[in-house]
């Protein structure tokens, strides 16, 4: 069965790649705009070769997990408080729930005013879509803690600390990774619109010259390449989390 | 009127209080507790309840569900305060801990290997760690769980689960150990293994414990003594000896002493079975 999976994931983008390589060659549609897988794989591995794919990427990997990192780590903690303490949660959440739904790009102009055009504005418009995706999942996972497990905690007269490190970060765990995916696949996202937007050196920039200088293998290059940086990052979440979370059931049945 | 939860040291077990070498010694009183849970409506759920617990005495509780047996023994570990009243425990060690509970649920955390969740039972112990382990291993044995101590929780069946959750009651070696329904759960089988293991441990120690059950076979089997509940708001209906010799025997069910109590257990329960409030 899981085999079979395996054959249909990995048969069915072949099988797409093959047809649209052929339909390039047959000159059924306009390689202008559609050219050649194998082509844009020769583009790909030059870009590679001189270094300008790699280089880019590094860039624009930097500023991603800067911000990914600065807000993850800013929006757990808040989430968390707000879920346990009730005063936050009352001054806080109208706010940001407010906040929450301002398309996260839509604020990059207020930032470039603020603080002109250097790293700084990338990395906190990634950090700020990075803060309400966390925020959001764990002051949810937190509030959602079965109370048994809380009453258990007091019963047992577990200390502050104890009760934090013990029942409620685990308790919340599983759910931190689910939201840490989202987060990933959003700060791809958010990162290759500001680069779009403000140019420089990263992966999304050379996908908008490209199109200006009407180099579609490049761009097609350029787009895969984000594509798999968007997979590899969430891949790697995956595999942290199963490392991390191995009580979780799934896991468990997985061993057997 | 004392609207504080104290677990005063108001006796010393083993003081001169006691004159007739039959009577029991009190462990914990519990004096006209009254509790009012405060929501969107009022939801009076104990009413005046008035009761002792003696040092040593297996106490069961039987009574309608919803008249406030979990709220009693909640309040009894500290859980809950009393709207009036008070619970008074008195301590006879400082270092053990007054009660521990075992709930019906929710208890085991599937995020800790088995000898990690018997373990929390010592984490306010301030034993030293090889201490800790040494008395985790004991428990475990005991409750045949010795093979699954570094198994998850999710790969237990319910019965072993429960036993999780007394070894770590059991564990911290509590003045009172507290049931709340802790079989319900479990299928019939499964539910009278658990309950011979209990009469085991229970019988070799003169551990003072109350369980709540809605069992009433349950109840007579476990107990020295039970107490019968009205509907909520809940009151002590009475008081019941159960005569019968420990170690028990399980077979005992059968017999017509034991058939006898349950009919008038049972006829109590149903006259105060229709709520008053
Ligand atoms: N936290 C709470 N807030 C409001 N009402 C509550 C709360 N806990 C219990 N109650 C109500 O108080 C009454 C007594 O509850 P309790 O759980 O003590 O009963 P119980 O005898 O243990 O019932 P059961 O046999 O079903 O376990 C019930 O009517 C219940 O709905
Ligand atoms: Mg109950």
């Amino acid at each position: 069965m899981s085999r079979q999976n395996t054959v249909l994931a990995i048969a069915t983008p072949v099988f797409f790649l093959v047809l649209w390589e052929l339909a390039a060659l047959l000159g059924l549609i306009d390689t202008r705009f559609f050219p050649a897988p194998s082509s844009i794989a020769r583009t790909g591995v030059n870009l590679v070769q001189d270094g300008v794919l790699l280089e880019s990427l590094a860039v624009t990997l930097r500023t991603l997990m800067v911000g990914l990192i600065v807000g993850n780590v800013i929006g757990t903690v808040v989430g968390v408080s707000m879920g346990l303490i009730r005063p936050l949660r009352a001054s806080l959440d109208p706010l940001l729930s407010g906040l929450y739904t301002v398309p996260k790009l839509a604020i990059l102009p207020l930032l470039l005013l603020m603080l002109g055009l250097g790293e700084m504005p990338r990395v906190i418009v990634v950090a700020i879509g990075s803060f309400f995706i966390a925020w959001i999942s764990m002051i949810e996972a937190t509030m959602g803690i079965a109370h048994g497990y809380l009453e258990t905690a007091e019963s047992l007269e577990l200390t502050r600390s104890q009760r934090l490190r013990l029942v409620i970060f685990p308790a919340v765990l599983p759910e931190y990774f689910v939201g840490l995916r989202i987060a990933v696949g959003n700060a791809v996202l958010l990162i290759v619109g500001v680069e779009f937007v403000m140019g420089g050196s990263g992966i999304g920039s050379m996908i908008w010259n490209s199109w200006q200088i009407f180099a579609t293998e490049r761009m097609y290059a350029g787009i895969v390449c984000v594509g798999l940086l968007g997979y590899v990052l969430t891949k790697l979440v995956k595999m942290i989390a199963r490392v991390a979370v191995p009580w979780s059931p799934k896991s468990t049945s997985r061993r057997r | 009127m004392t609207t504080a939860h104290t677990n005063t040291m108001h006796t010393e077990v083993g003081s001169l209080e006691v004159t007739d070498s039959s009577a029991r010694q009190i462990k914990a009183t519990i004096r006209d507790v009254s509790k009012v849970y405060r929501g969107r409506t009022q939801v009076p759920a104990l009413d005046n309840v008035d009761a002792h617990i003696y040092d040593g005495e297996f106490l069961t509780i039987v009574g309608p569900s919803g008249c406030g047996k979990s709220t009693l023994l909640r309040m009894i570990n500290g859980l809950q305060r009393p709207s009036e009243g008070a619970v008074e425990i008195s301590k006879s060690s400082t270092d053990r801990p007054l009660t521990s509970m075992v709930f019906q649920d929710y208890s085991v955390y599937p995020w800790m290997n088995v000898f990690d969740n018997v373990s929390l039972g010592l984490a306010r112990s301030g034993l030293p760690k090889p201490e800790k382990h040494s008395r985790v291993r004991v428990w475990l044995d005991r409750l045949d769980l010795g093979k699954f101590e570094s198994a998850y929780p999710s790969e237990l069946s319910g019965g072993m689960l429960q036993r999780v959750a007394i070894a770590r009651a059991l564990v911290a070696e509590p003045e009172i150990l507290l049931m709340d329904e802790p079989f319900a759960a479990l299928d019939a089988q499964l539910r009278r293994r658990l309950q011979e293991e209990l009469l085991e441990i229970v019988g070799d120690a003169g551990r003072t414990v109350v369980f709540v059950t809605h069992s009433l076979e349950e109840a007579i089997l476990l107990g020295d003594r039970v107490l019968v509940m009205s509907a909520r708001p809940g009151r002590i209906v009475d008081s019941v000896d159960i005569p019968f010799d420990r170690p028990r025997d399980p077979e005992l069910r059968k017999s017509p002493e034991f058939r006898d109590l349950e009919e008038r257990l049972w006829l109590m329960l149903k006259e105060h079975a229709t709520a008053t409030a």
